[in-house]
């Protein structure tokens, strides 16, 4: 069985972002986010949520109040894209 | 004030408490009196039915309004409670409430500084947290219990008791439980500050917690509840009135008790009668507490359960009502019909009246109805004139006179005829197709008539179905039906995008004979069936096929005629496929069927890429409508004169296939025999993970179905292609060859629960047999065919089957029903909005573009925005094939049209010109017409998305099996599927029925076997009691444990695995490696040596909690571990695994370990892969946006109460959903405001839904 030795090597054992079923998400720069938020004329609490405790959040290390661009592969449009908006978890 | 002026649209409606000051200001008369009536039949004044409440009696005036029985609405009366009581809906608001503040101070339990910060968050409330509210109630929640002493004025603080329902205890040092009466209580809420209850999430301006004790009582008008007079005479009192009367009557003996100074004993128990009828008079099935009950034993039926349930207020009477103008009889089938017609019988058509204005254009047409009267069809029941009075025709004497005064602008109601538009519906409506748009054609006798090929969306048969119908009355309602419901418009399904209309059961059987090889018809023939299928005089006859010796049509000639000239296609008919295999042998060049049979893949309903699909989608349904209509018209004439029919004699098979089939069955006897000695001997070959029982029952179980197998083969072959049955079967117009075999072979094993018939009586399934017969007969198996009849004993095991057949099919209903009415609430409300996102009505977005790229599954080819090969296929044809167009020229237009494509569209587009050899000219044309056809299929903004992904999903639900338990990958691996997997993952559960997992592994670990078992082992839990032989608890304190080798060995243990795993410093633990012997000594009584044997044979040797069993399988080049349980954060752990494609099919997990994001993916391939393992097919765009909304507040809501139904910002569509009485209540002490966004909210209040027609207005300039 692994053994927990270095602060890395935590890391590398929790990784997720590689996994088959995680798209690629990506921190939106405060530009993107207003363009975003302008593109579909909607507040930020009008988006979808991805929880500041969500695996891929603390691997990325995005903050509550990020906008967070994920890459789809979708089966009807190849590629497409969502957004969520990063908060506090209940 | 008249009731019409006061007649305004709800614009929202705020929820609050009454506060006694408010009760009494409303109150018209106090009521004091239990009597009702006086002797003389009037009513008592100051009694219950007080004429100042309002009145019922016609004619009588209401004592405070002035009004008529029809324009009073009712007005309130009030009780004086002697006493205070708690108000059952809100008791565990006040428990909340005492527990959380000061005795004595009434201040919050929390210090100033606390109060400071909860207030700062909430008035700073960020965007980023957005749940912030319910999270700050829950803090406090949690704090207050800890405090000990009030911040504020420094008492001590006791613990408070709370006794279901309504009793409340104080738990003093002493510990002494005081009683916290009413009164008190009251006391306390009022003392608690605004400030407070607002960080506790209560609206203090709309319910002040002092209210939710009752002093005064609110009595309903008398039209909430009315008394029916009997015939004998004799009143009988509304349930409420018989409650209100108990109310009063105690209250009485409360007041006159105190006030005579009874022992304060006997006030308390008279108290808490008071309290026990007030509290039934709210709900009447509180727990805890005796309903109460009427004389007849019947228990009452209070507010509460006025308000709740399916035939409660909610659902019963506001989401849905009775309707006037629909009609309701027995439906039968009539092919000579318009596939968009529906007959009506005469009756019905005098019944059933439209409203229709006159005018110079159609005076003297009313006029004529009018002298026909109400009687005589096509007449008129009413006129309506321009004053507003109508006059019934019934009663009239001189029609004439009426037809006469006749003049513009009056309106009569006319009977329903020929042409006009109605609404046809069946129940369960489970898809928008079971509404559907029909035109009228008026007929005799007296059941509705409708197209056979209607059937499928419809999903209704012949036998004794009833139908009903609709007229709308409107020009509004008639034209949107017109644009949006007719049949022709619902050809095409949006859960698949294909053809759900089609032809069925003889029409496909006449289409085959027809045109298959060798039919051919005489000219006069060919004309009157092409007459009969609608050919016009400008149509062309075709050269007939033979002319020697007479002239000779053939029957594909016919079929042509009423296929569009320039139809091209080919496919494979089911026939074909049947026989041969997939060989595309329907070839249709120019509009002629060249080769190959039509059948049900080809006009079928519910087939996509049939013929009917393409000219529905190349040519439009009205195209569809009419081809459908002339060949199925055509094809009926055409079997109607041949005949056709299905005999006991066809069933009937030759002495030597018999005997085949006999021999072998008694070769699967020896079989199932031989299996028996086997495992009687003990030389079953072992089937991984399975005891020797069940690996029997397994083999056994495979002999036998494979033996059915066989035999219907057998049957199925002797049978000629002429054979009635052979024909059904493989044109798919009705049963299928394993019918036929159970028909003629053998009817096959008989199971319950999915096992051979085994219980009954001891050992043995019927007392006919041996104990432990091991012969087939004894668990069900039956040889004898349909034809032959079965044996008494075989019937019954028949019937037994049969029996859990019946069973399966009621319970299925009742789960896909709900499971419907859950997808259907959660998702009723979002839509397309116009930049094509999905929203729900606050402007939540739930896809930031529909399906992911915008096309609307219903306008869809099969699911895809454009056909390429066929568009490329058909553009080939005017294509110059020596000018292929070079790969530049291609990119190059496709960068040119492709800018709004989306890229997989793009990628297709740009491979399938490559490979195409269009010149430059077609390839642009391509490209022209891709982005067309992309806008064309693009969804329309104010399509309720929502609600067809919701019927795309729940619709198939009622066909798919329910108890499925199968085996997924590997034997011994059994995973839920069907209903009950979908139910789950819809219902978000944390743990489903069976996880189980696919680890996969890395580079080395992949390749061989022997490294992918030792990962195995690491990843199975294995405890002692899986590696011993036996263990003996001796009574001197000993537990010996006697360890096996080959247990150790196949899950690759020793013994030290063992020792290391029970060490413990109170057991002196001793072991023998040369007998594989472990003892403990301990020195407990014997008693608890047992315990600690238990103990020890449940600890963990190695392995993963939760992981039962594995299975190492090749797949393709690899090996990879299948297991049953899950846990995939420590799997991914162990060393070998491959962190990046193990997976489970628990997506709780998922969403735990790899996120939101993985969980959504997840979800969409549990669900279609469920979907798709029952042959279901639906759009993906549907699956992916109940995944998008189980997601999208960040983490994995279930769709039901508990989750997105729950959630949802409107009280009234929360409360028609489920928990309505608590619903209600929270809503009026946190003072929410119903907004009126969503669907059921404006169905509730009647007003139009803002979706689709609903969501536009018209929008005028001021003048």
């Amino acid at each position: 069985m692994a053994k927990k030795t270095k602060k890395e090597d935590i890391i590398e054992e929790t990784k997720v972002t590689d996994h088959k079923l995680v798209p690629k998400h990506e921190i939106l720069s405060e530009d993107g986010k207003k363009q975003i938020l302008s593109r579909f004329n909607a507040t930020e609490e009008q988006f979808p949520f991805l929880f500041s405790t969500d695996p891929v959040v603390r691997e990325i290390q995005a903050k509550p109040g990020d906008m967070v661009k994920i890459t789809r592969v979708s089966d009807t449009a190849g590629e497409c894209f969502y957004y969520r908006y990063v908060v506090e978890a209940v | 004030m008249s009731l019409e002026e006061s007649i305004k649209s709800v614009g929202g409606i705020r929820f609050a408490l009454s506060s006694p000051s408010e009760i009494r200001k409303y109150s018209v008369a106090e009521i004091t009196a239990p009597e009702t009536y006086d002797e003389d039949g009037m009513p008592v004044q100051g009694g219950l039915m007080d004429n100042r409440l309002g009145t019922l009696e016609p004619g009588q005036k209401c004592a405070t309004c002035g009004n008529t029985a029809p324009k009073c609405p009712g007005h309130f009366g009030h009780i004086e409670l002697a006493e205070p009581v708690i108000h059952i809906a809100f008791v565990d608001d006040i428990h909340k409430l005492l527990v959380s503040t000061c005795r004595a101070c009434g201040r919050l339990l929390l210090s100033q500084e606390d109060i400071n910060e909860y207030g700062k968050r909430l008035s700073e409330k960020s965007s980023a947290s957005p749940m912030l509210v319910e999270i700050i109630s829950r803090e406090i929640l949690a704090k207050v219990k800890k405090t000990k002493e009030c911040f504020f004025c420094g008492r001590g603080q006791y613990e408070i008791e709370f006794t279901k329902p309504t009793v409340f205890h104080e738990i003093t040092e002493t510990g002494g439980a005081t009683r916290l009466l009413p009164v008190a209580i009251r006391e306390r809420l009022e003392r608690i500050t605004n400030d407070d209850l607002k960080l506790m999430g209560y609206d203090p301006s709309s319910a002040r917690p002092e209210w939710l004790v009752l002093q005064v009582l609110p009595v309903p008008p008398v039209a909430v509840r009315p008394s029916i007079t009997l015939e004998s005479g004799i009143r009988s009192e509304d349930d409420l009135t018989h409650k209100i009367v108990d109310i009063l009557r105690v209250n009485q003996r409360v007041r006159e008790s105190k006030e005579s100074g009874t022992p304060p004993l006997i006030v308390q128990d008279l108290v808490d009668l008071l309290q026990y009828h007030v509290t039934t008079y709210f709900d009447n099935e509180v727990s805890g507490i005796p309903q109460a009950h009427h004389r007849s034993g019947r228990p009452l039926k209070t507010i509460s359960q006025r308000l709740k349930g399916k035939e409660g207020r909610f659902r019963g009477s506001l989401s849905g009502k009775r309707v006037d103008f629909s009609s309701r009889t027995v439906i039968s089938p009539d092919p000579s019909l318009d596939i968009s017609e529906v007959g009506v019988p005469f009756e019905v058509a005098k019944k059933l009246t439209i409203p229709e204005k006159a005018s110079p254009w159609n005076i003297e047409f009313l006029k004529k109805l009018i002298l026909n009267g109400p009687f005589k069809h096509p007449g008129a029941n009413y006129i309506i004139r321009p004053d507003g009075i109508k006059i019934r025709l019934d009663y009239v004497t001189d029609l004439q006179m009426h037809a006469d005064t006749l003049a513009p602008s009056f309106i009569v109601e006319r009977h329903l005829t020929d042409g006009d538009i109605v609404i046809f519906n069946r129940q369960p409506s489970l898809h928008r197709m079971s509404v559907m748009a029909h035109y009228v054609k008026v007929l005799p006798y007296r059941t509705f008539r409708l197209h056979p090929a209607v059937c499928p969306p419809y999903n209704s048969d012949f036998d004794g179905d009833e139908m009903n119908l609709h007229v709308p009355q409107s020009e509004e309602a008639r034209s949107e039906a017109l644009t949006l419901m007719r049949v022709q418009d619902q050809i095409l399904s949006p859960r698949y995008g294909g053809p759900i209309i089609g032809g069925i059961r003889d029409f496909l059987t006449a289409a085959y004979l027809l045109t298959k090889e060798g039919t051919f018809l005489t000219k006069e023939e060919f004309t009157s069936l092409a007459l009969a299928g609608g050919m016009t005089p400008n149509m062309e006859l075709p050269k007939p096929e033979k002319t020697d010796p007479v002239p000779l049509y053939s029957g594909r000639q016919l079929f042509s005629l009423f296929l569009p000239r320039d139809f091209n296609y080919v496919l494979v008919s089911k026939w074909e496929k049947s026989l041969r295999g997939a060989t595309k042998d329907v070839v249709i060049k120019d509009g002629t069927l060249i080769s190959g049979v039509i059948d049900r893949a080809a006009i079928g309903a519910e087939e996509s890429d049939s013929i009917l699909h393409r000219i529905a989608k190349d040519y439009g349904t009205e195209q569809a409508r009419r081809f459908l209509n002339s060949t199925l018209r055509l094809l009926k004439a055409f079997i109607t004169r041949s005949g056709f029919s299905y005999g006991f004699d066809e069933l009937e098979l030759p002495h030597e296939v018999r005997s085949k089939i006999n021999e072998t069955l008694d070769e699967s006897y020896a079989k199932v025999a031989d299996l028996n000695a086997q495992y009687k001997k003990g030389t079953l070959p072992e089937t991984r993970g399975l005891s020797p029982e069940s690996a029997l029952e397994f083999y056994v179980a495979n002999e036998l179905s494979r033996a059915r197998e066989k035999a219907g083969r057998i049957a199925d072959k002797s049978f000629s292609i002429q054979n009635a049955g052979i024909i059904m079967a493989r044109t798919g117009a009705r049963g299928s060859t394993l019918n036929l075999g159970q028909m003629t072979a053998a009817l096959g094993q008989q199971s319950v629960r999915g096992k051979r018939i085994e219980k009954g009586y001891q050992k043995r399934a019927l007392p006919h047999f041996n104990k432990a017969d091991p012969s087939p007969d004894a668990r069900g198996f039956v040889r004898s065919n349909y034809r032959d009849g079965l044996n008494p004993i075989e019937f019954f095991f028949h019937a037994m089957g049969g029996r859990e057949g019946l069973v399966d099919t009621a319970v299925r209903t009742q789960q896909s029903g709900y499971m419907q009415r859950r997808l259907v609430n959660a998702l009723e409300h979002l839509k397309v909005e116009y930049d094509l996102t999905v929203r729900d009505p606050n402007g939540n977005v739930i896809q930031f573009r529909y399906g992911e790229d915008g096309i609307d599954p219903a306008k869809s080819d099969h699911g895809r925005a454009v056909n390429l090969e066929r568009l490329i296929d058909t553009t080939a044809l005017t294509s110059d094939q020596n000018k292929p167009a070079a790969e530049s020229t291609i990119e190059r237009a496709v960068e040119k049209y492709g800018g709004e494509l989306n890229p997989r569209l793009r990628e297709d587009l740009l491979r399938d010109l490559k490979s195409s050899k269009l010149d430059p000219k077609s390839v642009e044309k391509v490209c022209e017409k891709v982005v067309e056809l992309v806008t064309k299929g693009t969804v329309e903004p104010g399509e309720a998305s929502g609600i067809v992904a919701a019927q795309s999903i729940g619709e198939p639900g009622t066909q798919m099996t329910l108890r499925t338990f199968h085996f997924a990958g590997v034997k011994e691996r059994d995973v839920t599927l069907g209903l009950p997997r979908l139910i789950e993952l819809v219902d978000a559960r944390k743990q489903p029925a069976t996880p189980s997992m696919d680890v996969f592994l890395v580079e080395d670990y992949k390749k061989s076997n022997e490294k992918a078992v030792k990962v195995a082992n690491e990843i199975r839990f294995t405890k002692v009691a899986n590696v011993i032989d036996r263990v003996e608890v001796l009574v001197q304190g000993e537990i010996d444990i006697y360890l096996s080798k080959a247990r150790l060995a196949e899950r690759q243990c020793t013994l030290d695995d063992v020792l290391a795993a029970i060490q413990s410093p109170k057991r002196k633990i001793e072991s023998d490696e040369r007998r594989n012997l472990i003892t403990v000594k301990m020195e407990v009584d014997f008693a608890s040596l047992h315990i600690h044997k238990n103990k020890i044979l449940n600890q963990k040797v190695k392995g993963i909690p939760g992981i039962d069993r594995v299975t190492v399988v090749k797949e393709g080049e690899e090996w990879k571990i299948q297991t049953s349980g899950s846990n995939l954060a420590k799997v991914r752990q162990i060393e070998g695994v491959d962190k990046t494609r193990t997976t489970t099919n628990n997506t709780f997990e998922i969403y735990q370990t790899l996120g939101i994001e993985a969980a959504r993916n997840a979800l969409v391939k549990e669900i279609m892969g469920t979907l798709e393992e029952q042959g279901l097919e639906v759009d993906i765009r549907h699956v992916y946006l109940v995944a998008d909304l189980m997601t999208s507040k960040g983490f994995l809501q279930q769709i039901g109460r508990h989750g997105v139904a729950g959630t949802k910002t409107s009280v009234l569509a929360r409360a028609a959903f489920e928990i309505t009485v608590p619903t209600l209540a929270e809503a009026a002490v946190r003072g929410e405001t119903e907004e009126l966004r969503g669907v059921t909210e404006n169905v509730i209040v009647g007003l139009p839904i803002p979706v689709g027609t609903g969501m536009i207005d018209v929008f005028m300039r001021g003048v």
